[in-house]
């Protein structure tokens, strides 16, 4: 069974208000100036909230009862109160179910407690017995799912199982769903997150996170619900380039990997940092995620890790697999991320082999643009993996049924050979700091037995050097990319999101690959490092290189910074002739986000700022370490 | 001669059973578990359809009971009342005691997906359900559930079909990822009685000789046992390319059974599997057929075509008609006792 899905949602929300003005989206980049002032960065973000909110709330149709957003939008302003709860009223006789539709009637309950008539009231309660609620089946399902059925059971203590869906009562739904509850929270802290970095998926643990944190009766629910959300968007805060959240990503659709900007990750790097502009309609469900947001203190430690960086460095994360069901002997293999942040650009990546069977994107490196709307600013190769094994692997279907359910499920690329999404078995991946190595061994009859590697229209300077390498430029990067098999080249098609069927040719080039055993090899540099683009390909020249991919693909190489590469397919990397051990990979690692496996203890710190979530008591602890 | 025409007396005999009982009230209720989204249901989307367990009525048709859960895959009934019966659903077990008016999902959080769900008839206070991590069992008639994987592996417990043997409280077998399995104590303990390349789809247990089991794979074909399970061989003359979905055998003639499959479609044996033969004629292209069944009642064969409709043939599967439920994704047949009700 596969179940599915929210982008689908988002945009349908996003493509149903995109055509009315919203003054962020439509407005010019914000300056990239740091606010010292935790006033003024108060007093913005608060104004960002109330532009979403304002907007949604204008979005009323006279004489017609309100849709849910605008009724969460007029209860969040606490507006128009009778034909809110007269709205509510209508919107109740067609309830739907499952988590998406779970978590804004909650926020309905919570916002409405003051405002709504006893009939709206009774309405929304009603509900909760009458319409039996679908849990789904992926983490992002069941945090939305749990977090609500907390949410409404404490609302409403002390009822009995026969008032509810589930047959269970008050007291039993707020058990289970706060064991739930923390037992994810005890993984992610732990092992890491399932569905890691995602460009769409992020609104769906933010929001009803930020509802817990706002309205759990419970004060240590309510403290969990704070600490996620501070790690959530610690992590955003770190993996963003200038407001864009680049690779790797756990899932992603086909619209916001090569449009990095145009995710609603952005709508909340905007909203929580002010330092980018958000996609159009507030990414959708930004908007749920605006209702509590005053809630929600931006701390000034994850405000500088966003918008005040003030050196290149490399961070190191575990993360781990959705869970596998079958054709696997781990139910959630580890991930090992790098990622490596610039000033000009980034590259980020895992060691390869499947996160999320669809939707995960590997690696990139992307680059910094002064406006990144429409531009499609990033680098990378995939192996265009399309299998039941991989279907049956992680859901719990027969073989044959999934493949052609995708294309009426949001994912009808998925089954493509030019697809730039997924993530596949035969890929091994190794990353030092801004160079990239990703080796393919395709066995015979696989499906798709091609390399993808995606090359911008926004490139500019390309080149295919006769000694093997490409080379371009992108924003104020240099860029070279080596195949390690003959390819040709075929127009790029794009589409619009996981959903879009239509493609269209904005420009753009798909280096494709058909040999079974291949590689790639990507190094970036900034443009400031050389002083020509033709110093930048000399140097790339020189570097000592040898390769082949007989019995398997092996890259030796010296990276641009010097480190010394041996890399084997299907064996862990040699790093100045160290072999990689990624049994020591922490669970945060860099300047900014730490913490060790099995902690539970993430550390956020940037200069002397520290913020530190003990996960284990629960706390958040502050603190400022003299200057030396 | 005297052996011939007493085998066409018993011939005769049979065919005349099979009319009388035909004609006379049905001993079952069809219980079915369908959904009717076609195939579009997408968690978070609107889905106006009506899905879960259904019951046959005498008039063919089939009424929705109780609560509408968009994915069903298995339904079992308490022999000594059916109004008590198990849903195997998306978000778990579903529980009802008064035939569907009220319902709770008697699983936590850590089950999801469970595939199977089977009362044990000798001891129907025990619940066995296969769930994609394992095993659970019940033991105080779905109330509570607990893990029971003693001797399942650590990784390869995917269970897809859990069947209990009907001569003995406490034997089971299942059907998982890497093989079949065999309980004789209840689930307190498991031992591996057959290795497979993948999944096991299904386990029938016949209704002539409770030594004689079937199962089909989605990599080995079919097989059986003729010592109840404990061992198993290929059933030869039934392709094995593909994935086989599940089986059926006729209540009422032991040389008939049937095998649903995305692929061959409906593929029906009448000398008790020696032979097979495809039975897709008239049923709608492509034929992926994802279950199918056979009345205990009338021999009446069942074709559930994936997202299209449910066919019957009274023929067994020379022709076909419609059954009903059209567009409609049934992911189970249950054919309840009358005097359970």
């Amino acid at each position: 069974m596969k179940t599915k899905f929210f982008p689908a949602l988002v945009l349908s929300i996003a493509a149903a208000v995109s055509m009315r003005a919203q003054p962020s989206f439509a407005g010019p980049m914000p300056s990239p100036a740091v606010e010292p002032d935790a006033d003024v960065r108060r007093e913005a973000y608060h104004q960002r909230i109330n532009e979403v909110l304002h907007w949604y709330s204008a979005q009323a149709k006279p004489g017609v009862p309100y849709g849910r957003e605008v009724i969460l939008a007029k209860l969040a302003l606490r507006e128009d109160r009778a034909e809110v709860s007269r709205s509510v009223i209508t919107y109740m006789k067609d309830p739907g179910t499952g988590p998406f539709w779970m978590f804004p009637v909650v926020a309905m309950s919570l916002l409405g407690q003051d405002q709504l008539t006893p009939a709206a009231k009774q309405a929304l309660r009603d509900m909760w017995r009458t319409t039996y609620q679908v849990r789904g089946d992926t983490e992002n399902h069941w945090a939305m799912y749990y977090i609500s059925l907390y949410l409404i059971s404490e609302l409403y203590p002390n009822e009995p199982a026969e008032t509810w869906y589930t047959g269970k009562s008050s007291a039993e739904n707020l058990a289970e769903a706060r064991e739930y509850l923390i037992h994810w929270m005890d993984l992610a802290t732990t092992v890491g997150q399932g569905e890691f970095n995602p460009t769409g998926y992020i609104a769906e643990y933010a929001v009803p996170l930020s509802y817990l944190s706002t309205w759990a009766k419970d004060p240590a629910m309510r403290l969990r619900g704070h600490m996620m959300l501070d790690l959530l968007f610690s992590e955003l805060a770190e993996n963003s380039l200038n407001g864009m959240l680049r690779g790797p990503n756990a899932r992603t659709d086909e619209g916001n990997v090569i449009e990095r900007w145009n995710a609603i990750t952005s709508y909340f790097n905007w909203l929580l940092f002010g330092n980018t502009v958000p996609p159009a309609g507030y990414g959708g469900f930004g908007m749920f995620f605006a209702l509590a947001a005053k809630n929600y203190d931006v701390p000034e430690v994850m405000y500088r890790i966003a918008v005040d960086r003030d050196r290149d460095f490399v961070a190191r994360d575990l993360k781990r697999t959705r869970r596998r069901w079958r054709l696997s002997d781990q139910l959630m293999p580890p991930i090992y991320k790098t990622s490596y942040m610039r000033k000009d650009y980034a590259a980020g990546s895992y060691q390869g082999g499947l996160a999320d069977p669809i939707q995960t994107h590997v690696w990139d490196v992307t680059w910094a643009v002064p406006d990144p709307r429409g531009v499609h600013n990033t680098m990378f190769s995939l192996h265009p993996y399309s299998s039941n094994d991989s279907m049956q692997m992680y859901f719990s279907t027969f073989p044959e049924p999934m493949i052609p359910n995708l294309a009426v499920e949001g994912k009808p690329s998925y089954d493509t050979p030019t697809k730039v999404v997924g993530s596949s078995p035969y890929e091994r991946v190794f990353q030092d700091r801004d160079t990239v190595i990703a080796l393919y061994d395709i066995p015979p009859g696989t499906r798709f037995p091609q390399i993808n590697g995606f090359f911008s229209k926004d490139l500019v300077n390309l080149t295919e050097d006769k000694s093997g390498w490409i080379f371009a430029q992108g924003g104020n990067t240099y860029l070279a990319y080596r195949p390690l098999a003959a390819y040709k080249w075929i127009p790029y098609l794009h589409r619009n999101g996981g959903w879009a069927k239509e493609e269209k040719n904005l420009g753009g080039q798909l280096l494709v690959s058909e040999f079974l055993k291949n590689g790639t090899i990507v190094q970036a540099a900034s443009a400031d490092e050389f002083r020509s683009f033709a110093a930048f390909q000399a140097a790339i020249n020189s570097l000592p290189l040898e390769f082949k991919l007989e019995p398997v693909p092996v890259v030796k190489m010296t990276t641009l910074r010097g480190t010394r590469v041996v890399f084997t397919y299907g064996q862990a990397p040699l790093v100045n002739g160290a072999r990689l051990d990624y049994s020591k990979w922490k669970l945060f690692e860099s300047p900014y986000l730490n913490a060790e496996k099995g902690s539970r203890r993430i550390t956020i710190s940037y200069g002397r700022m520290q913020r530190v979530l003990d996960f284990s008591v629960p706390s958040i602890t502050e603190s400022a370490t003299p200057t030396p | 001669m005297p052996t011939r025409n007493i085998t066409l007396a018993l011939l005769g005999w049979c065919a005349a059973l099979a009319v009388s009982l035909a004609a006379a009230a049905p001993l079952h209720d069809l219980y079915i578990c369908a959904s009717n989204s076609r195939g579009t249901r997408v968690i978070g989307f609107k889905d106006t359809s009506l899905n879960g367990v259904y019951r046959r009525e005498a008039d063919g048709s089939f009424t929705h009971l109780g609560l509408n859960h968009p994915m069903t895959l298995s339904v079992t009934f308490d022999p000594r009342d059916a109004r008590l019966f198990y849903v195997a659903s998306l978000s778990g077990i579903l529980r009802t005691p008064d035939g569907g008016q009220t319902w709770r999902v008697a699983t936590d959080w850590d089950v999801t997906e469970p595939k199977s769900v089977v009362v044990d008839p000798n001891d129907p206070d025990t619940v066995y359900a296969g769930v994609p991590d394992g095993f659970i069992v019940s033991r105080d008639r779905g109330l509570t559930w607990v893990r029971a994987e003693r001797g399942l592996p650590e990784r390869g417990k995917y269970t897809q079909v859990v069947q209990v043997d009907r001569t003995h409280a406490g034997r089971v077998l299942i059907g998982c990822e890497t093989g079949i399995y065999l309980t004789e104590d209840g689930a307190k303990s498991w031992r591996h009685v057959f290795t497979c390349a993948a999944t096991v789809e299904d386990l029938q247990q016949s209704p002539h000789d409770p030594l004689f089991w079937l199962a089909v794979t989605q990599a080995d074909g079919a097989l059986q046992s003729r010592d109840g399970g404990f061992s198993w061989t290929k059933l030869a003359g039934v392709p094995a390319e593909h994935a086989l979905y599940n089986v059926a055998f006729d209540a009422l003639n032991p040389q008939r059974l049937a095998l649903a499959s995305w692929t061959y479609g409906l593929l029906t044996s009448e000398d008790g599997g020696r032979t097979w033969v495809e039975r897709n004629a008239g049923l709608p292209v492509p034929h992926r057929v994802w279950r199918t069944a056979i009345d205990p009642d009338t021999g009446r064969l069942y074709a559930a075509v994936l997202d299209q409709a449910l066919f019957v043939s009274d023929d067994f599967g020379r022709t076909w008609k419609a059954g009903g439920m059209e567009g409609s994704r049934i992911t189970g047949f249950t054919f309840v006792p009358r005097a359970a009700r």
